[in-house]
């Protein structure tokens, strides 16, 4: 045991002396990999184009990145993409809901990938800053097409940051459709992500990722009342309803288990009410709201199906 | 006469078997071989019935070691141990191009059938359970084992893996190229490995045709120092250099098929062979017990490890109790047996215990080597609605029964690392259970709700038992716990 300890010592000290006494070509390709994180077929690239000088190296690659990347995902694009998360990002009387797509979960559950959902929801949120409008409620949906072509307040398209993406984790990604809401007025906005983590303490200005994404607007008595908005997030990711329904209008299905109405639905924290009972109980008026579910069809294009809301309403 | 005759063939029939374990357990022949000559010599001492219920007992010994003597060659390869392996890797570092290598390469040597990448890759979905799992499952031996090959795409399915149990990894190969070296989500796919209980990793860094020997050695250094940060013992896992398509294309002998026996050799050496159930000390779950006059109690069952004899000191436990006794007979299909091995169906005749002490659910063991326990952390599937799942998901609280071996119970579950669980998703429960019930790490179940099957997991975490107020609140309603957490506040 003892020797074993020792040799094992021994090997660990001379392979380090031996990365370290190899002279300055082998340091700086491993620095640079460090630094930068780049492939090592690419960081070895980089070196001999710049006689090893690692600042010149570096920033080469900085610039090649962008084409390395495209040339990456341009190799990957046909592979299917059915993994992946969803975003929801809520500030204030503005949210974003963003569903990006990956090939395996492992990467879904990547650090670099759910900043770049951080990333696209930040995007994607700060759209809806250029928008005036007067109106309670103003929401969009963006089809991968347009998300590609929107311009970004760090430069590029979001397709280019995408292919940034790709060339990192050697994936195809795709950003699949994104939603924006805006409220006025009395209105308020509140969002969830599932599975959440249990120890969040806000929701505002952090974007929640996760399978399922629901984004919710209402108008209450108490804006304050966070436990039954979640409640009401969580039954709408868990129960997937089809519609929020109306008293006297819809009515309740025969099987409680099938019931696609919000309102008649049995609420999750407490079986012994409906969802519409707690809502009266609580004074909050739900006026719109949207799932996603990653790796959902989309039996329509989210665009026609924003519109044929939009004309209901009307 | 005849009595010195069924003695002599009962001794010679317990010898032969001794010998014929020697190709499997040579550590325990001595033990057995003293132990038996003196069984064999007490049941000539004892009562007339029994003696001659011995003869056809110790005959079908004979013949079974007959049988096996005549194709040697076959059962010597039986006897290969198991051992269950797994590739995991960045989908374009070629795991399933090692894979197809290692068929080839052991092809060769006549040990395993070749199969090719896109046989692999286009593995069809396995329903295993009524759980769907992408998953591609290839068999081959080395010199010395015989293995089982997994190779899942994503996190999700290598957990369903795990948990029915279809093959538990012993161990498993990360598959690292040497062009790219470890990519952002290699982390994940070491802390997979941690999760679904691997101790054992070995490298193999693929792609060393398209790399130079500098940026092979980074790479290295690179994942041993990734393999310390996730808790292995980065600086003993062995690595091995290659190139799976040079061994696939019969190119490069040093880094190709050379490369890949190596790796076989690690795997060989570095991942142990898991023990054996029938080396266990034995377990019996209860299946019915019977008073049988004259004889005393009867408890029947599958004995599920190890091995169980006349004269063996044996425990019963379950439902708060634990009961000492010892084993008085064995039988099986009214014969009786010298000695039952994992996987019998058998009758188990005990000494000083009423049928009404033992109960179905309970399990017959070695004294001392399970314990009952109330509380546990678990790693659960959710049966989806397709699956014939629940369609609602379950929240923190929520009442199941429990069934595990031969025993169900009520149990009471905790989602601890979020706040609902939908369907068709795996989770971590912590599971309070209403009563103290036999359980052990890697122990599997299935926890049903009312008519419905909700999911299937696997023990994996053993935790302290419950104290009295929280087996009290165990039964406690909402309304009595919402009164509480409003008093606190």
């Amino acid at each position: 045991m003892l020797l074993q300890k020792f040799f094992g010592r021994a090997f660990h000290t001379t392979r380090l002396v031996y990365a370290a006494g190899a002279g300055l070509e082998k340091s700086a390709l491993s620095a640079l990999r460090k630094k930068t994180g780049y492939t090592f077929a690419n960081c070895k690239k980089a070196l001999e184009l710049h006689n090893n000088d690692i600042s010149q190296a570096e920033k080469w690659l900085h610039q090649q990145a962008q084409s390395m990347g495209w040339s990456k995902a341009t190799k990957v694009a046909d592979r299917v993409t059915t993994q992946g998360l969803v975003g929801v990002l809520i500030n204030g009387n503005r949210g974003a809901m963003v569903e990006l797509n990956c090939e395996t979960d492992f990467v879904a559950r990547n650090d670099t990938f759910k900043r770049f959902v951080d990333h696209v929801s930040r995007i994607v949120l700060h759209y809806t800053d250029r928008t005036e409008f007067d109106g309670d409620i103003w929401k969009l949906g963006f089809d991968a097409e347009a998300l590609k072509n929107l311009e970004t307040p760090q430069g590029g398209s979001l397709a280019d940051h995408l292919a940034l993406l790709i060339g990192a984790i050697g994936e195809n990604a795709s950003i699949r459709r994104a939603l924006c809401f805006k409220v006025n007025n009395d209105l308020m906005l509140t969002g969830y992500a599932h599975p959440a983590p249990t120890n969040i303490t806000t929701t505002q200005n952090v974007t929640q990722v996760g399978k399922y994404g629901a984004i919710v607007a209402f108008r209450a008595s108490d804006f304050d009342d966070l436990e039954v908005q979640k409640g009401i997030c969580q039954q709408i990711v868990g129960m997937k309803p089809v519609k929020i329904g109306e008293y006297g209008k819809d009515t309740p299905a025969e099987n409680k288990d099938d019931e696609t109405c919000l309102i008649y639905q049995e609420y999750l924290l407490d079986a012994d009410k409906t969802v519409g009972e707690v809502l009266k109980e609580r004074g909050v008026d739900i006026i719109d709201y949207h799932r996603f579910e990653c790796g959902e069809p989309t039996k329509r294009d989210l665009k026609e199906l924003l519109q044929a809301q939009q004309l209901n309403n009307n | 006469m005849s009595q010195a005759f069924a003695a002599a063939v009962c001794r010679n029939g317990l010898a032969l078997r001794c010998s014929r374990r020697t190709l499997s357990a040579a550590a325990r022949l001595q033990r057995n071989m003293s132990c038996s000559t003196r069984l064999a010599a007490s049941a000539a001492l004892t009562k007339n019935w029994q003696r001659f219920s011995c003869l056809p007992a110790a005959t079908g010994n004979m013949q079974q070691y007959v049988r096996s003597y005549a194709n040697e060659k076959k059962v010597f390869e039986r006897t290969k141990p198991h051992c269950n392996v797994g590739t995991i890797g960045h989908v374009d570092h070629g795991k399933t191009t090692l894979t197809a290598a290692i068929t080839k390469v052991l092809a060769d040597k006549k040990l395993a059938e070749s199969k090719k990448y896109n046989e692999i890759d286009n593995a069809p979905e396995e329903k295993a359970r009524g759980i769907t799992i992408n998953v591609a499952h290839v068999e081959y031996q080395t010199e010395t084992r015989h293995y089982g090959h997994t190779d899942c795409p994503g996190h999700a399915d290598y957990i369903k893996n795990m948990i029915t149990g279809t093959a538990q990894m012993d161990g498993a190969i990360l598959v690292v190229a040497a062009t790219d070296g470890a990519m952002p989500q290699t982390r994940e796919h070491m802390l997979l490995a941690k999760q679904i209980g691997i101790d054992h990793i070995v490298v193999f860094i693929n792609k060393v045709d398209a790399a130079d020997q500098e940026m092979v050695d980074l790479v290295e250094m690179e994942i041993r120092e990734l393999l310390t940060e996730m808790g292995y013992d980065g600086d003993k896992i062995p690595v091995v250099k290659g190139s799976a398509l040079c061994a696939l294309e019969d190119k490069n002998p040093e880094i190709g098929s050379e490369a890949i026996l190596k790796l076989l050799n690690e795997v060989d050496t570095f991942i142990p062979t898991p023990v054996r159930e029938l080396d266990k000390p034995f377990l019996l779950p209860v299946e019915n017990v019977y008073s049988i006059p004259g004889r005393g109690t009867v408890v029947t069952g599958r004995l599920e490890r190890g091995v169980v004899k006349k004269g063996m000191e044996c425990e019963f436990v379950g439902y708060n109790k634990v009961l000492k006794s010892t084993v008085t007979g064995v039988e099986m299909f009214h014969q009786i047996l010298e000695e039952a091995q994992a996987g019998d169906q058998l009758g188990a005749l005990v000494r000083g215990v009423k049928r009404d002490d033992i109960k179905r659910g309970m399990v017959m063991c070695k004294p001392g080597s399970v314990k009952a326990l109330d509380q546990l952390e678990a790693q659960v599937y959710i049966l989806s609605k397709e699956e014939g799942g629940r369609t609602k998901p379950f929240m923190s609280f929520i009442q199941l029964q429990m069934f595990s071996r031969t025993w169900d119970c009520a149990v009471q579950v905790q989602i601890p690392d979020k706040e609902m669980v939908m369907p068709g998703e795996d989770t971590k429960l912590i599971l309070r259970l209403i009563r103290p019930m036999v359980l052990e790490q890697g122990q599997r179940f299935t926890l049903r709700d009312g008519n419905l099957t909700l999911g299937t997991g696997v023990v994996t975490k053993i935790m302290t038992g419950l104290t009295e107020t929280q087996r009290s609140e165990l039964t406690e309603g909402k309304k009595a716990r919402e009164k509480k957490e409003a008093a606190k506040k």
